[in-house]
């Protein structure tokens, strides 16, 4: 046979097995290394047993697609479900999945250990006795269910809808929740967002008016990260993999890090900057950029709103580009290299260099700031600010390479049912007026509001969320959590026990990753796509033909879902309909019964997923198959720059071009099915909408922002009360060596630990074994001054108390700084620790609350023969517990870095003991809040809050105003 | 090229698709993972590196270029992400880029089709290599602009005779009498297509970079044994392959036992016990392959490996020489070692018994022991 005939016929064979679907060549790859099991045998693959070596013993699995729950980016998943126990026996890495592409850090696949966790809650319970006593008694979901239904009746009746809050930790379903308190009236989203990332968000937000970045790593010729743990692996694996792609490009790497961070080693520049000073340093790139005319000129002339800039700042300018040039380079002059060297530690030179190579990147400049510098400082939001500055100068923005806004690279569904009512009240616990401009709802400062303002929760729903371990000032949440005048009822939602459920009245148990619904999408290349958690073995169940498996009929005990349990637990509020919130989760195909997960995903799919329908009508399957089937769906890659879009023909009707561009029509909208938040920007006074901005004579999509335009000068910022912070600048940060006392030091506490998470990790033996230390890093200049050498005790004083630690002593850290990484040093009152961490005492007497360790980890029985052989007796200490709360007063976020005094142990202290002055607490609370410049008054047009900024669930434009006179905002400015 | 793209396609490990890749190529039916281990996994290894590299084994330079010419190929040559950018927003491989090579190369977005997203592969695994040809010629054969034509022509060939024909004229030599009627099958219409290729591909003026570059087998005299080992195994260093089972046929002729150890490892435990025999053996083993690559194509490619085979041959054979006569001035009693011991004695020895099997094998003076363990291989 000749080489044409056998070219033919591979090609046909090719074509014919790629018609049905299937995979031709073996492996993830077609070409090399079959890492994955082909799609088409996801049903019934044939693996030997690990175990059972040297033996060959064949198992069989059913391979079923999920997406991981333990971070946020949502990676791929496929448990292997044994067909034989109908078990799930390990998870590996989806290839369907367009995120993490079959690759998962160290936390995906340890979800099987969560799953089969000794200590994990399996049933409802209900406290019996005191509120953090530890009696339990086991109840019905019917039983739970019906008392919580009730009180939440009972305060909507008695128009108590602000004594119901929901508060979010790990996030589900994109805006599930959100869109149901919508449905119940109720401004009671609460989330964890301002201990997290919100510093940043805001600095993203008052650009872009979107509030996350998407960098494009892969194609950039530089990626610049202000510091390092996205891409070190807690969150977005997606990006580091990306990141490392990038490199293999040929791209620099350039990471902006106290610390030597794992991203730090792999970086061409490693710039250890004093905590707080990574703005000016920002700035001084900039400055070079301006200075030396290296940046895209016609960009920034097309795209900032440099008119208003000089309208509003410099009135005396003529409104022309050229003039515009000069005050650019005139507000950014003072950042010199010498000046960002003096604030940041690093060398002049070695910041020029830097300087040069972001010059050369052009366009392909990918950045990224999530928590890191701009949730550690007072004004840290201005990081974010003056990273994307850069972005903004080099045109960098949504082009290859380049970053993109988050919402442009992120796909959320329009569901069944959108709710048309928002809630009728503005919840002040959560957005106080004090913080009009918080990005976030201030929630860490719950315990300190319901203290000095007399609020009351009655209903309070911790969602995987742990704040008495994971938020400041974690005394003051049990002082709370334990006051029945402050908290009704407490009901945690968790799969596993954390600190913050030791204090509920009820512990209901809620799925991990493979036991459970969401769809979730993140920002992680130019490409959108959609994940879907399922419940993994209710799923192979089905496929092997056990038809009507529920939910919880599938999962351990009696763990559950959330979005069933919403579903239920609303129609239990309103049995009748007559409140209007249960036909939110009514079924459509069949009017008056319940809505059920099967049709909720079904109809989304359906319906509003763009190609999904015809993807899986090509391999013969309805799209909610589909989904089960695969996991995850790309609904396009390469969305590219939106904002050039040209707004089409058919949404311009009646057009008016104000005098700054913005372009408004009487045309309706079409409907999105991409129903990602965007901010709602105003229209014009006779009632058309925005629809984009004039720009070369084109009507083009923008930006959402009040300008339609990136906003250099920012009018919000500027009316607001902060007209000195409306352009990305640099302020000192609370932890400046000027600002601080000699004697103390920054302590850096916002690290991770790449394995580690803050609710559920310590429940996953694999990664306990992996990390269970948070010692103090200390420069080996500051630990011979203070005499401590490694495995030293070091007390740390903070403002309201003290931790002890062990010290090590390492030249990764930059002088004149500590750092202590979060996600250890978890805790339980039980006696036996099991696995969560140390059996701790815990008391507090005469003002003081004290922590100490009775018991660290160690080997001990358990259903799982594991647990005997634990081999460390490490758990770490909470450093948390003795933080004050330190809301920055412009994005609301808790600037988490402390000012600290670090001495060698005193007699009598412990490893992980803990003391916090109680009543210190309170005084650092006020003294911040002295810093705030409150809506009352400093709102230019009476409202409490500018209307186009993003906020989770939005009350009727009616509850924005102020009422008459300011209430609960008497501490601010 | 499909045909590029399954036949690399086949020397990876078994699948169960592999049994209609088979079929559609008329082969015999696809080997069990056994079969591959035998033959491909531990003995025929199909990276570039290993062939083409001066230390014999995977990775290194040889990857380190491969991957270079990828990157070279994707940001530069075509110029395409360049023009992407001005053209606001379009992505090297996303939506299709389909004239862009570095979307081409990595996987994208014909492997998306195929269900996989461009795991971590090895590129200079043939099975990568091919892959890449076959992705080339494919963009060539549609590609309407005769000047990006002749830029994807010119790509093809430059992959073709630098990373693949370079060395697998005596790869697939190896595949011969291996003991596997599929991968015997599979070499031979792999050499066909290749020599096909041979015909359209325009060779350069200057033989691939990494034969020029190799470095040469070592002087004998000089080099000790770790180096002399190093150099046989590698082969762009010594023109040969040696294979494991080849190592099995050098221990039956020298006496040795076989060992469960690492080639390397082995192949010095060899040189220590029977240094003269198993020079012998070595320099018999070079002549054959000299002559097995002789005749094969690109015709410069091949006489560069029959004549690197046949240096070493020369080399090994002087080595011989040298050595039997300095065995034969220094033939006398002295301390004997069991052949049991010397079989097994450990695996990472250095020192004395090296320094005098160099010594031996370089002819000089002072080689007692070597001299007394050939002295026993000759008296048994």
């Amino acid at each position: 046979m000749t080489l044409r005939d056998l070219e033919a016929r591979v090609s046909a064979a090719k074509a014919e097995v790629e018609a049905r679907g299937e995979t031709f060549y073996p492996g993830a790859s077609g070409v090399h290394l079959a890492a994955y099991p082909p799609k088409e045998r996801w049903s019934d693959w044939v693996e030997l047993d690990a175990k059972a070596w040297p033996k060959r013993v064949e198992r069989r699995y059913v391979l079923v697609p999920t997406t991981c729950f333990n971070c946020e980016s949502a990676c791929g998943l496929l448990a292997y479900v044994d067909r034989d126990t109908l078990e799930v026996r390990k998870f590996e890495g989806n290839p369907e999945h367009p995120g993490s592409r079959g690759r998962n850090c160290a936390k995906g696949p340890a979800t099987v250990t969560q799953l089969t966790d000794p200590d994990r809650i399996l049933h409802p319970l209900k406290r019996t006795g005191a509120r953090g006593g530890g009696q339990w008694r086991r109840v019905t979901w019917d039983e739970a269910l019906d008392d919580i239904a009730e009180r939440i009746r009972k305060a909507m009746d008695e128009d108590r809808h602000n004594q119901i809050m929901y508060h979010v930790g790990r996030p589900g379903e994109d805006g599930f929740t959100e869109r149901m308190l919508a449905a119940w009236g109720v401004d009671g989203h609460n989330s964890h967002t301002n201990i997290c990332s919100s510093g940043a968000r805001a600095g993203y937000h008052f650009w872009m008016g979107l509030d996350r970045p998407s960098p494009d790593h892969e194609n950039a010729r530089v990626i610049l990260l202000i510091s390092s743990h996205l891409e070190a692996g807690h969150y977005f694996n997606p990006h580091a993999q990306r990141v490392m792609e990038g490199k293999k490009r040929g791209a620099k790497l350039v990471v902006f890090d106290t610390r030597l961070s794992n991203t730090a080693t792999h970086a061409d520049h490693w710039l250890s900057t004093y905590p707080g000073s990574e703005a000016a340093v920002l700035l001084a790139i900039a400055n070079h950029l301006v200075r030396t005319g290296r940046y895209n000129k016609a960009f920034v002339e097309r795209w900032w709103n440099w008119r208003e800039y000089l309208e509003e700042v410099r009135p005396d300018e003529p409104v022309e580009f050229s003039a515009f040039q000069r005050a650019l380079e005139s507000e950014y002059a003072e950042y010199t290299f010498e000046f960002a060297a003096a604030e940041s530690g690093v060398s002049a030179e070695t910041i020029a260099q830097v300087a040069e190579t972001v010059a050369e990147a052009g366009a392909r400049l990918a950045t990224h700031n999530w928590r890191s510098a701009a949730a550690g400082n007072l004004g840290g939001w201005q990081v974010a600010r003056a990273l994307f500055l850069l972005n903004a100068l080099a045109g960098a923005i949504a082009v290859p390479g380049g970053t993109y806004p988050n919402a442009w690279n992120k796909y959320v569904p329009r569901p069944i049912r959108m709710p048309a009512q928002h809630p009728k009240r503005w919840n002040d616990l959560t957005w106080p007026a004090d913080y009009p401009l918080s990005l976030m709802e201030m929630s860490f400062l719950l315990p300190h509001l319901t203290a000095e303002r007399g609020g009351r929760l009655d209903v309070y729903f911790t969602r995987v969320y742990n704040p008495v371990w994971t938020n400041p000032d974690g005394a003051s949440w049990i002082e709370m959590l334990t006051d029945p005048e402050r908290i009704g009822l407490h009901v945690a939602l968790t799969p596993t026990w954390n600190e913050t459920a030791l204090f509920a009245d009820y512990v209901l148990p809620m799925g991990h990753s493979a036991e459970r619904h969401d769809v979730a999408s993140y920002e992680q290349y130019d490409g959108r796509w959609i994940g879907f958690r399922q419940p993994v073995l209710r799923t192979a169940r089905r496929r092997l033909g056990e038809g009507g498996v529920s939910t919880r009929g599938a999962n351990p005990g009696d763990v559950w879902e959330e979005n069933e349990f919403w579903i239920d637990l609303t129609w239990r509020i309103d049995p009748d309909g007559s409140r209007g919130i249960r036909g939110f989760f009514e079924s459509r195909a069949r009017p008056g019964e319940k809505l059920t997960v099967d049709e909720y995903y079904a109809w989304m799919f359906e319906n509003s997923v763009p190609g999904l329908p015809a993807a899986a009508a090509r391999e013969g399957l309805a799209p909610l198959e589909y989904m089960r089937r695969y996991g995850a769906f790309e609904i396009d890659a390469g969305v590219g720059a939106l904002y050039e879009e040209k707004v089409p023909p058919g949404e311009l009707a009646d057009v008016h071009v104000d005098p700054a561009g913005r372009a408004f029509s009487r045309a309706p909208a079409p409907a999105p099915d991409n129903v990602v938040p965007i901010p709602p920007v105003d229209g014009d006074e006779d009632g058309r909408a925005r629809v984009g901005v004039e720009v070369d004579g084109v009507i083009r999509r923008g930006f959402p922002t009040p300008s339609g335009r990136l906003e250099f000068w920012s009018r919000t910022l500027a009316e607001w009360g902060w007209p000195e912070m409306a352009v990305p600048g640099y302020s000192r940060s609370h932890v400046h060596p000027q600002t601080m006392d000699r004697d103390q030091m920054c302590l850096v506490s916002t690290f991770r630990l790449p394995v580690h998470i803050h609710t559920r990790s310590a429940n996953a033996k694999w990664l306990n074994e992996i990390a269970h230390a948070n010692p103090l890093w200390i420069h080996p200049r500051d630990a011979d001054a203070k005499g401590l050498r490694t495995g030293d005790l070091a007390r740390v004083e903070t403002e309201i108390g003290h931790f002890v630690a062990k010290a090590w002593v390492t030249e990764g850290i930059h002088p004149g700084v500590v750092a202590c990484s979060h996600h250890m040093g978890r805790w339980t009152l039980n006696d036996e620790p099991g696995q969560a961490g140390a059996a701790v005492s815990l008391r507090r007497e005469n003002g003081e609350w004290r922590m100490r360790r009775l018991k660290g980890a160690g080997p001990h029985r358990s259903s799982d023969p594991d647990t005997s052989r634990i081999w460390w007796t490490e758990a770490g200490v909470h450093q948390n517990m003795t933080f004050p709360v330190q809301p920055d007063p412009v994005s609301g976020a808790h600037c988490w870095h402390q000012a600290v005094r670090v001495r060698p142990a005193r007699d009598g202290d412990r490893h992980g003991d803990v003391v916090v002055h109680a009543d210190k607490s309170l005084g650092a609370f006020r003294r911040w809040l002295g810093l705030a410049r409150s809506a009352s008054r400093h709102s230019p047009d009476g409202t409490r809050r500018p209307y186009w900024l993003l906020r989770p669930v939005r009350p009727e434009r009616a509850a924005y105003s102020l009422p008459s006179r300011a209430s609960g905002d008497a501490g601010s400015g | 090229m499909e045909l590029y793209r399954a036949l690399g396609s086949l020397i990876e490990p078994p699948a169960p698709e592999h049994a209609r890749l088979a079929q559609a190529l008329g082969l015999p039916a696809a080997p069990a993972e056994e079969e591959h281990a035998a033959v491909v996994a531990f003995q025929r290894h199909a990276y570039a590196s290993v062939h083409l590299g001066g230390e014999g084994m995977i990775g290194g330079e040889v990857r380190d270029r491969v991957e270079g010419f990828r990157l070279a190929l994707g940001l530069e040559e075509g110029g395409h992400a360049e023009a992407e950018t001005a053209g606001a927003g379009r992505p090297p491989g996303a939506s299709v880029a389909t004239d862009h090579l570095a979307a081409l190369l990595s996987h994208r977005p014909e492997t998306a089709s195929q269900g996989g997203f461009g795991v971590a592969v090895a590129t200079d695994h043939l099975a990568a290599l091919l892959s890449h040809l076959a992705l080339l010629e494919t963009w060539r054969r549609g590609e309407a602009d005769p000047a990006r034509q002749a830029l994807l022509s010119q790509a093809r060939d430059t992959l073709a005779w630098e990373y693949v024909l370079s060395w697998t004229p005596p790869y697939l030599a190896s595949f011969d009498r291996c003991g596997s009627a599929f991968y015997e099958a599979w070499a031979v219409l792999l050499r066909r297509a290749l020599d096909a290729l041979c015909d359209e591909v325009e060779p350069p003026a200057r033989l691939p970079e990494a034969l020029r570059t190799a470095p040469g087998f070592p002087n004998m005299r000089e080099a000790s044994v770790d180096e002399i080992v190093s150099a046989v195994l590698a082969p762009a260093r010594s023109g040969m392959i040696v294979l494991r089972d080849d190592l099995v046929r050098l221990a039956r002729t020298t006496g040795a036992a076989a060992r469960a150890t690492d080639r390397r490892t082995w192949l010095r435990g060899l040189l220590q016990q029977a240094p003269q025999e198993t020079v012998g053996w070595l320099a018999g083993h070079a002549r054959r392959w000299a002559e097995r690559t002789e005749g094969a194509r690109p015709r410069r490619v091949a006489l560069w490996w029959s004549g690197r085979a046949l240096r070493t041959a020369e080399e090994l054979e002087r080595a011989e020489a040298d050595a039997g006569a300095s065995l034969d001035r220094r033939r006398g009693p002295s301390r004997r070692r069991s052949a049991t011991t010397a079989a097994t004695g450990p695996a990472d020895a250095t020192g004395p018994a090296d320094a005098a099997a160099s010594a031996a094998l370089a002819g000089a003076p002072g080689a007692s022991a070597a001299s007394a363990a050939r002295a026993e291989v000759a008296a048994r």
